[in-house]
């Protein structure tokens, strides 16, 4: 028990430093470092230099990062990648770049956008030519809603996958339950097929124990990753709760359906649980979040029946949505297919008879 | 050959959990094949960013018109005007940026009332002030024609304002020579998962084995047996070994079968087998540690895993390092799999085969065969002092 709390933790202490701040880092926007070689051509071009010189305005809609150097001085800064690209104005607009990437796309944009406007401006002030503050007066036209108060942080789905793994972690305790009450797998089996307790009652008793031992270790696991770690798992305490308690009872009813329909050693079990596991957190994005998402769009059916993808996704669906329906789906299935397995390998351990030896 | 045919005996047992990691390696491998993008040209190509556009306003020519734009500059991806299915594909980035264009858009904005596009986009990304730039700029630029070119016609105004913002005379974009692509090729994403495929397959395998020769009972037999220890280690040796290449040979089969004909010249190829050769024997030294320390099978899974994701997220095969802060690489260089990368990713930025180029990869790689080496004589000192320990 010790160990697999440990290593949840390490993993989770292991995805923290490797994409804690990625996606902001990423993604976030930063003023677009530009050099513009300063000759001639440039200096008699008023009109992109107050361009160029408004939208390099410090403030909240500066977009570019602007120095003007010489030729040679534009050269070593792209090199050195301080800037991400240069600006050269000869009878044409040039701009050198050194890949093709946003930063030198919006770039490329704004200098499209120059010479467009340039064009439109021709057009129209040919009708008429007292139109030049229109032309200047620039205006947003888009405004930003949201569908969720919560920031669609991918990264967060490999913390979300990694609970979820935590959860089916239990299932190695359901399994050892079952190793427990079979006869031929161990001798505790054995003992316990002749004592005179009814077969419902040990059963029980075991689960109830498997799930407070899991339970509490992926509570432990919460408390470090939300407290410790600092990964956002929204603010209904209650429901997250639930969700782990909804993925613990799966992961154990999973290790008792794998214990008794599989057939073999007790080590062959784990290894067939092993595999599953990990292949089921695997779809639930532990590896590569955004394949829970893929998935579910290509085949649905399949993350209906993968317990993991449907904790990662409860967990996803609370922290974007709140307590929308998806989120009791989510739990609601949980339950279910659990309750599946459970009767499932409770009807075959019943009628397990074995011959005296 | 006792020892040896044991081996495989144990092995078997392994043999459902190395064949379903095989498996979840394959997937992840075949699918970023598809999802990498292609090898980029010598050209500039501006970045299409992923646009979901929602049209409330079907009627209206002007929002067709703005749509229209959008799928020209952008890359617009289908989806239902369902505001669960537009956040799930925001959150995976399926899409960046969300454009509602509300209905009576066109209405309000012919008659110069507030109009505005709603946007749902990652609060504060590069992709979201991109998207923005071509939105202002298409209505931008129709508002002129509609206020001083004095056109009334939605349709005509979309005409007019398409002409103005085609592209005939763009600005010449040219790119500085010298650099390489800064995007992995697909066969570079296939040898970084190499790595991780290795990892779990050969630390699974050798784990187990070792597990079952480290029981008490099966050693103290094995050592009061009349087989010579160095008979016994060396057929052990045999039997890592030729599992280790196993996988080997079977990934560079796959590589072989997916990206073969993208590995030219064969030098390139030669480089990453090697490169994940080395590698596949560092692995088999993390295989003989764990089976060394862990006793139970759950613990056995729960260190390959760790030691895999781990390694696998840390040393860059999942994230890449161009990417990763720089505080988190300069701890990640302990690591033997951020050598494994640093050498995969220096042989796809190789554009010429020389000594010179040549020198930092065979570095990587001479780092890992360190690596390898200290954990195999890490695990032979705890062997032997085992042995030389009382007996109970």
């Amino acid at each position: 028990m010790f160990w697999t709390l440990l290593f949840s933790l390490v993993l989770a202490t292991f995805f923290y430093f490797a994409f804690g701040n990625l996606t902001d880092r990423l993604e976030s926007f930063n003023p677009i470092g530009v050099a513009v070689v300063d000759n001639r051509a440039y200096r008699n071009d008023a009109r992109l230099r107050q361009v160029l010189a408004s939208l390099s305005q410090p403030g909240k809609g500066q977009l570019l990062e602007l120095a003007e150097v010489s030729e040679e001085q534009a050269k070593s800064l792209l090199d050195t990648g301080d800037v991400a690209g240069v600006v050269k104005v000869n009878e044409k607009i040039e701009l050198v770049v050194r890949q093709s990437g946003i930063e030198e796309s919006i770039l490329k944009a704004i200098l499209d956008e120059y010479v467009f406007m340039s064009r439109t401006v021709m057009r129209v002030l040919a009708n008429n030519p007292a139109a030049v503050r229109e032309i200047t007066d620039r205006k947003s036209y888009t405004e930003q809603i949201s569908f969720s108060n919560a920031n669609p942080d991918t990264m967060l789905g490999f913390f979300y996958a990694l609970m979820a793994m935590a959860c089916m972690y239990s299932s190695f305790w359901g399994l050892r339950n079952t190793i427990d009450v079979q006869a031929d797998l161990s001798a505790r089996g054995a003992r316990r097929s002749v004592a005179p307790t009814h077969k419902l009652t040990v059963v029980l008793a075991d689960a109830l124990a498997a799930l407070s031992v899991s339970f509490a270790e992926v509570l432990i696991l919460l408390v470090y990753m939300a407290f410790v770690l600092r990964i956002d798992f929204g603010n209904q305490v209650g429901y997250i709760v639930l969700t782990c308690l909804a993925g613990c009872v799966a992961g154990v009813s999973f290790g008792s359906l794998v214990g008794t329909f599989v057939r073999g050693s007790g080590s062959v079990k784990t290894a067939v649980l092993i595999g599953l596991n990990m292949t089921m957190s695997f779809l639930a994005g532990l590896m590569w979040a955004p394949i829970k998402d893929l998935v579910s769009r290509k085949v649905p059916p399949l993350s209906y029946v993968n317990p993991a993808a449907l904790i990662s996704d409860a967990f996803y669906s609370l922290y974007i949505f709140g307590s929308h329906p998806r989120f009791f789906i989510n739990i609601g299935l949980l339950f279910m297919l659990s309750a599946l397995m459970c009767t499932a390998s409770f009807m075959k351990l019943r009628r397990t008879r074995y011959a005296s030896v | 050959m006792q020892v040896f045919k044991a081996y495989f005996k144990v092995m078997r047992g392994s043999a459902v959990s190395i064949a379903i990691n095989l498996g979840v390696f394959i997937g992840l491998a075949v699918m970023f094949s598809f999802i990498a993008p292609e090898t980029m040209g010598r050209a500039f190509e501006a970045v299409k960013a992923p646009v979901a556009v929602v049209n409330r306003d079907r009627e209206g020519a002007l929002a067709q018109g703005i749509a229209e734009y959008l799928s020209q500059t952008h890359r617009v991806v289908d989806y239902p005007d369902d505001p669960e299915k537009l956040q799930d594909a925001l959150f995976y980035r399926n899409v960046e940026y969300i454009v509602i264009i509300p209905e009576g858009f066109s209405e309000r904005f012919m008659s110069e009332s507030r109009s505005v596009i709603q946007k749902v986009v990652v609060p504060g990304s590069t992709s979201s002030h991109y998207v923005d730039m071509s939105i202002d700029r298409f209505l931008n630029t129709a508002r002129l024609h509609r206020r001083l070119g004095g056109i009334d016609d939605q349709a005509e105004l979309v005409a007019a304002t398409m002409a103005d913002l085609t592209p005939d005379i763009p600005v010449s974009v040219i790119l500085a020579d010298e650099v390489g692509q800064e995007e992995r090729p697909g066969y570079a994403y296939y040898f970084a998962y190499c790595a991780y495929a290795l990892l779990a397959m050969v630390m699974t395998g050798v784990s187990s084995v070792m597990m079952a020769f480290n029981r008490p009972d099966i050693h103290l037999r094995n050592a009061c047996g009349p087989l010579p220890k160095r008979r016994m280690s060396l057929e052990l040796a045999a039997g890592h070994g030729l599992f280790a290449l196993g996988c080997w040979v079977l990934l560079m089969l796959i590589a072989l079968i997916l990206h073969g004909k993208n590995l030219a010249p064969w030098q390139l190829a030669a480089l990453y087998f090697l490169n994940t050769l080395v590698f596949a024997a560092v692995c088999v030294g993390l295989g003989l540690l764990i089976g060394k320390f862990v006793k139970g099978e759950g613990s056995q899974a729960g260190a390959v895993n760790v030691i895999a994701l781990g390694m696998s997220f840390l040393g860059g095969i999942f994230v890449p390092q161009s990417i990763m802060s720089k505080s988190v690489l300069s701890v990640a260089r302990l690591l033997p799999s951020y050598w494994f990368i640093r050498a995969n990713d220096e042989i796809w930025l190789l554009s010429r085969f020389s000594v010179d180029t040549m020198r930092p990869i065979y570095g990587s790689i001479m780092i890992q065969a360190a690596f390898a080496a200290g954990l195999f004589l890490i695990a032979l000192l705890f062997l032997s002092k085992e042995r030389r320990g009382p007996h109970p």
